[in-house]
């Protein structure tokens, strides 16, 4: 085993795909959507920046992290703000 | 004064035209009480409409700044949920342009001054987040058709959106933003709405993201020329029907008809459609008197003063910035592109919002133009001095009585919301705020004339 993987399975965080999921769920509903999946893009479905603050507000309170406006706009779908939430930890 | 009577009975009308079903008399020429007209015209019933101003058109009012370029000096915007405004718009074969916003916007929220892409502040996103999650749970709970049946209405309806903001706003950035927010959506201080008022604004709108913005919002476009021409058109349809210059005193009933009484002529009917802003409708005299009067005692104006800056074309959009900004400090709270979609002059609307309204309304006329275009001077120093200058004062606009619609504070919805669309015997009631559909809304006002010729077409 490697020393990162090693880091890795002692890590207590949710697994990546949890995390996805959650924030597709967020997703869903700030945006009244169902049609959510984990490349998609938030500004592409009919999202803006007033409801982009929602989702920070949503993962501000349930992973801990505060990401910042630019982080979303650089990062703007479930899985670019699960690896900016794993950065962030 | 048998000329007004005749005009109002009928027998004044074309003899071919045959006996009208009904009579009607509309109080109020503003876009809900000339779709009043137009819809009960259209059925046969003979109206007339009595309007206060030497001009129609209410809140909505064109402004020349240019030779053949008109912009609005009161209500604006539209976006696509609108669907009765566009089809009268349609209808009445005026068009629609979108509202320009490309480009950079100019906050001064803080110390500096700041240019970012998009209209998003530079501000704490996650505090400003949780201030619209909280605000988006207020709008999703509240009962849009019935405020005052909604759960926990009684403590909503007695908390001022200021108790509230000082009670769940903890971050610096979202107690800056709030008043701001509030100012842009509703013209509203804080302190002037009930929290059950502010949701169901924000819910009747559309909800937060909807009323908010531009495109794909409420705000996506304006009416070529200006949304005035609306109302002028309907009322060159109505023809002499429509009198100007006749403010209404008094609305007297008996058993067999009602009684508009006028500064210069009394107009008998067999209904009555006040369509006035509720603080206004309350300085009608009524016989009998209304049960529930129209406004209650903390019915406020909305605050809103109109500033229009004009230069010789929209030079902002040379130097990659949209004309939109953002302040923390007055008079111009924001600023938005309000240029005439012909080439020509450039047209920064200011809008002065809150109790920086009444700051602002209540300087001298130099001391406005001062204020506002060292402000603007300020947010855009590319700009030249402006070529015209215009303010539309609608706090104290007589008859108007603020704008963008009347502002429902503490004990309003519970009081006046179950009898707000409640025929007085033959009185009814149109107006925007009325419609608990896009309230305080162009759109809420022709869907409140909508609603009032159903209702008299159901009586006669």
């Amino acid at each position: 085993m490697s020393p990162d993987s090693s880091t890795a399975t002692t890590s207590p965080t949710a697994s990546p795909t949890a995390e996805v999921q959650d924030l597709v769920a967020i997703f869903c509903r700030v945006l009244e959507s169902t049609d959510v999946v984990a490349d998609s893009d938030f500004f592409e479905l009919g999202g803006d920046s007033l409801i982009a603050t929602r989702v920070l507000s949503a993962i501000a309170r349930g992973h801990g992290v505060e990401l910042s406006f630019e982080d979303f706009v650089l990062a703007p779908t479930p899985e670019g703000l699960a690896a900016k939430i794993a950065a962030g930890r | 004064m048998s000329g007004p009577r005749d005009a109002a009975t009928g027998s004044a009308a074309e003899p071919t035209a045959g006996r009208p079903v009904a009579t009607a008399v509309v109080v109020g020429a503003g876009l809900a009480g000339l779709t009043a007209a137009a819809g009960l015209t259209a059925r046969g019933i003979e109206v007339t409409v009595l309007e206060a101003r030497d001009r129609v058109g209410g809140r909505t009012h064109g402004l020349a700044v240019a030779p053949g370029r008109q912009i609005d000096a009161g209500a604006a915007y539209l976006g696509d949920r609108h669907t009765e405004l566009l089809s009268l718009v349609a209808e009445l074969d005026l068009k629609t342009t979108p509202t320009t916003m490309l480009g950079a916007s100019r906050f001064a929220l803080g110390a500096q001054h700041a240019t970012r892409d998009g209209r998003f502040p530079p501000l704490n996103a996650v505090a400003l987040g949780d201030m619209f999650e909280l605000l988006d749970e207020l709008t999703a709970a509240v009962r849009p058709e019935a405020p005052w049946l909604t759960p926990d209405a009684e403590r909503l309806d007695t908390t001022t959106a200021a108790a509230w903001a000082d009670e769940h706003l903890t971050h610096p950035d979202a107690r800056l933003f709030f008043p701001l927010f509030l100012g842009e959506m509703m013209a509203a201080d804080p302190a002037d709405v009930s929290v059950l008022h502010l949701a169901f604004y924000l819910r009747s709108g559309g909800g937060i993201r909807y009323l908010n913005a531009f495109e794909g919002g409420a705000q996506q476009d304006r009416i070529d020329g200006g949304a005035h021409q609306v109302c002028e058109r309907l009322a060159e349809r109505l023809g002499t029907r429509v009198r100007l210059g006749e403010p209404v005193l008094a609305v007297h009933q008996d058993a067999d008809g009602v009684t508009a009484h006028s500064t210069r002529g009394s107009y008998r009917a067999d209904v009555a459609v006040v369509a006035l802003p509720p603080l206004l409708a309350d300085t009608i005299d009524y016989r009998p008197g209304l049960p529930v009067r129209r406004a209650g005692g903390r019915t406020a104006r909305g605050c809103a003063v109109k500033v229009n800056l004009v230069y010789p074309e929209p030079l902002w959009r040379q130097h990659g910035l949209s004309g939109w900004s953002v302040n923390a400090e007055g008079p111009l709270l924001s600023t938005v592109d309000d240029s005439p979609a012909a080439d020509g002059v450039g047209v920064l609307t200011g809008f002065v919002t809150g109790s920086e309204a009444h700051r602002f309304a209540a300087l001298d006329a130099r001391r406005q133009r001062a204020a506002a275009v060292e402000q603007a001077a300020r947010l855009f120093p590319m700009l030249p001095p402006p070529i015209g200058f215009h303010v539309t004062d609608w706090v104290n606009e007589q008859y108007s009585q603020g704008c963008y619609a009347a502002l429902f504070g503490p004990g309003d919805w519970l009081r006046h919301g179950p009898t707000l669309t409640t025929a007085h015997h033959r009185v009814h009631w149109a107006g925007t705020e009325t419609s608990t559909e896009y309230f305080g809304l162009m759109e809420g006002a022709i869907r409140s004339g909508t609603r009032v010729v159903a209702e008299i077409l159901t009586r006669l």
